[in-house]
C-alpha cells in the first residue's frame, strides 16, 4: 500500500482496478432497490433506493429514528432486509459471502481485550482463507497504513481512543475492502483526534480507491468527507434529499468560510 | 534481589520457625501417638520414601484424581456451554445444579462404595461428582458474559460458528473455566483422599487409613506434610505461572505496571 499524501481532488480516480472486479466499469459500487424494514407494527424503512459511485463518499444523515443505522446494517449484509434488492458491483447478492468485500467499521471500536493490537487487526482476515504468510505481509500493512506499526505488540487498554479507533479502521481495512461502512465511527472522539481520523480516512481512500459510506449526526463530519451528502427523514424511513458536494473543493478545513457556509446551510435543513 | 522480596522471604521463614518451635514444645509434652515430634515425621518420611509401595501409591492416587478430574473437565465445559446457549435448556437443568452442590462428597463416596465396590471407579466417580459441578457453574457463568458485540464482530468477518466458539467465547470463558478448574482439581484432590480411605486397597487415601488403624502417627503426618508440599509445588509451580500467562492481557490493568509509570 503506497503511503504518500495526497488528496483526492475528484472522486472519480481511473484507478478503479483496486477493486480487483475488472470490467465492471461504472456499475455502482453498491445499489438498493426498494429496501424496506419493518420491527413488528413499525416501519422503520419504507423502500429506500441508493446507488454509490466506485470511489464515491456517501454521508448518510437525519433524526434519530430516520432508520440510517438500520440501513448501514442492511448494507453491511448482517440484517436482511424485508423487501428490495442489493447489488455489490453490478451483481445482485445472494448471500452474505457476496459481502467479502464490504468492510463494517462499528459505532465501538470493539478491539477484543484479550488480543493484541496486531492480533485484533489480523483477526479481520481469520475468517477468510488467507494463508498465515499473507495475512501476517497484509496485517503489517494495514498498521503501517494507520501509524500504528509502533504499538503493535500493545494491548487494546494502553492505547488512547484516537489509536483505538486507528486499530478499529486497520481491522477493517486489512480485508482490503471495496466498500467501507462506518457507523458514527468517531462520534467518542474528541475534536482534534477525530479531525485527524478525518484525514486518515481521506488518504487512505484516495490511495485505494474504496467506496465509503458513513452515517454521522455530525454535520461538520459530513461536509469534510463526503461527495454527497443523503438526508433521511422518520416514520417511514425515506430518503427526502441528496446533496451534491464536489464541487467544494478540498482539502475542506472546517474554519474556512465556504466550508462554514455548507456546515451552517446543512445544520438548517436538520 | 528487591527489598520487598527479602522481607517476604524472611517473613515466611520466621513463620516456619515458629510453627517448628511450637510443634516441637507440643509433641515434647504429649506421647508421640497423639503427636508425634518433628523429627520422628522426618525419619517416617524417609522410611515411606524408601518403601516399596510409595511410587505406586502416589501415581495410582494421581491417576484417578487425574482421570476423574479430565472427565469433569470435558463434561463440565460441554453441559456449561450448553446452558450458556440455550435459556430454556439452563432454566430446565438449574435445579439440578442446586442439587449437585448440596449432595457433599462424603454422602457420593458412600453410593460410590454401594455401587462400585473397592475400586479405581469409586474413586474416580466421587472426583468426578465433586469437580463437575464446580466446572460446569464457571463455564456456564462465563458462556453469559460473552459480548454480543464481539459475536456481531466475528459475524460481520464472515466468520463461521465453530470459529466464533472458537475465538470469542473461548477466551470470554477461559478466565472463568480456569478458576472453576482450579477449585475443582483442589477439591478433587481432597476428596480423592476420603474416597480412598473407604473405597480402594492402595493409593495414598488407603496408607493414610492403614497408618490411622495402627495407631502409626508419624506416618499420617508425613503424608500430611508430602501432600502439603506436592499441593504447593503444584500451584506455585504449574498453576500460577500458566495463569500469568493466559491471562497477560489482563495484568497491566492490575497493579503490576512498571513502577516508574505508577510514581510521578
Amino acid at each position: 500500500m503506497n503511503l504518500a499524501v495526497s488528496y483526492r481532488s475528484s472522486p472519480y480516480n481511473p484507478g478503479h482496478a483496486v477493486l480487483g472486479m475488472p470490467g465492471i466499469g461504472m456499475a455502482p459500487a453498491l445499489a438498493v432497490s426498494g429496501i424496506a424494514k419493518h420491527f413488528g407494527q413499525q416501519t422503520i424503512l419504507g423502500g429506500i433506493d441508493l446507488e454509490v459511485r466506485p470511489g464515491e463518499i456517501v454521508a448518510l444523515i437525519g433524526p434519530s429514528g430516520c432508520g440510517k443505522s438500520t440501513l448501514l446494517n442492511i448494507l453491511s449484509g448482517l440484517l436482511p432486509p424485508d423487501a428490495g434488492h442489493i447489488s455489490i458491483g453490478g451483481a445482485r447478492t445472494t448471500g452474505f459471502d457476496d459481502w467479502r468485500r464490504v468492510a463494517y467499521m462499528f459505532q465501538e471500536d470493539r478491539l477484543l481485550p484479550w488480543r493484541t493490537v496486531r492480533d485484533n487487526v489480523s483477526f479481520g482476515l481469520e475468517g477468510s482463507a488467507v494463508p498465515r504468510g499473507e495475512r501476517r505481509r497484509r496485517t503489517a500493512d494495514a498498521l503501517r497504513l494507520v501509524g500504528l506499526d509502533g504499538v503493535a505488540t500493545a494491548w487494546p487498554h494502553e492505547l488512547s481512543g484516537g489509536m483505538r479507533s486507528r486499530a478499529a479502521l486497520a481491522r477493517s481495512l486489512v480485508v482490503q475492502p471495496a466498500v467501507l461502512l462506518m457507523d458514527e465511527p468517531f462520534s467518542r472522539l474528541d475534536p482534534q483526534t477525530r479531525s485527524q481520523m478525518h484525514d486518515e480516512v481521506l488518504r487512505i481512500q484516495a490511495d485505494s480507491g474504496m467506496t465509503v459510506i458513513f452515517v454521522t449526526h455530525d454535520m461538520e463530519e459530513a461536509v469534510v468527507l463526503a461527495d454527497r451528502i443523503i438526508r433521511l427523514a422518520p416514520h417511514p424511513g425515506r430518503i427526502v434529499e441528496a446533496l451534491e458536494m464536489e464541487d467544494l473543493p478540498r482539502p475542506r478545513i472546517p474554519t474556512e468560510p465556504e466550508v462554514a457556509e455548507r456546515i451552517r446551510q446543512l445544520r438548517v435543513r436538520t | 534481589m528487591p527489598k520487598h522480596l527479602v522481607t517476604l522471604v524472611a517473613q515466611r521463614a520466621l513463620l516456619a520457625g515458629v510453627i517448628l518451635l511450637l510443634w516441637w514444645i507440643g509433641a515434647s509434652r504429649l506421647p508421640s501417638f497423639v503427636l508425634p515430634g518433628p523429627q520422628k515425621v522426618a525419619q517416617a518420611l524417609v522410611s515411606l520414601w524408601d518403601s516399596e509401595t510409595f511410587a505406586l501409591d502416589i501415581l495410582t492416587t494421581c491417576r484417578r484424581v487425574l482421570l476423574g478430574f479430565g472427565i469433569a473437565t470435558v463434561v463440565g465445559t460441554v453441559l456449561g456451554l450448553a446452558l450458556g446457549a440455550s435459556r430454556l435448556l439452563a432454566r430446565f437443568f438449574e435445579p439440578m445444579l442446586a442439587l449437585f452442590n448440596t449432595v457433599s462428597s462424603a454422602i457420593w463416596a458412600i453410593f460410590a462404595i454401594i455401587w462400585f465396590g473397592i475400586s479405581d471407579t469409586t474413586t474416580v466417580f466421587v472426583v468426578f461428582m465433586t469437580a463437575m459441578p464446580l466446572i460446569l457453574t464457571n463455564v456456564w457463568q462465563g458462556a453469559q458474559t460473552v459480548e454480543a458485540q464481539y459475536v456481531d464482530l466475528a459475524r460481520s468477518f464472515h466468520m463461521s460458528p465453530p470459529q466464533i466458539l472458537l475465538k470469542i467465547y473461548g477466551p470470554t470463558i477461559l478466565p472463568y473455566f480456569f478458576s472453576g478448574a482450579r477449585l475443582a482439581f483442589g477439591f478433587g484432590w481432597r476428596v480423592s483422599l476420603v474416597a480412598e480411605t473407604i473405597g480402594a486397597s492402595n493409593g495414598i487415601g488407603y496408607r493414610l487409613r492403614q497408618a490411622a488403624d495402627l495407631v502409626q502417627t508419624d506416618q499420617v503426618f508425613a503424608w500430611t506434610v508430602l501432600l502439603v508440599g506436592l499441593m504447593l509445588v503444584l500451584e506455585g509451580g504449574v498453576l500460577k505461572p500458566l495463569e500469568r500467562r493466559l491471562f497477560r492481557w489482563k495484568a497491566f490493568s492490575l497493579s503490576s505496571r512498571p513502577a516508574s509509570l505508577q510514581t510521578n
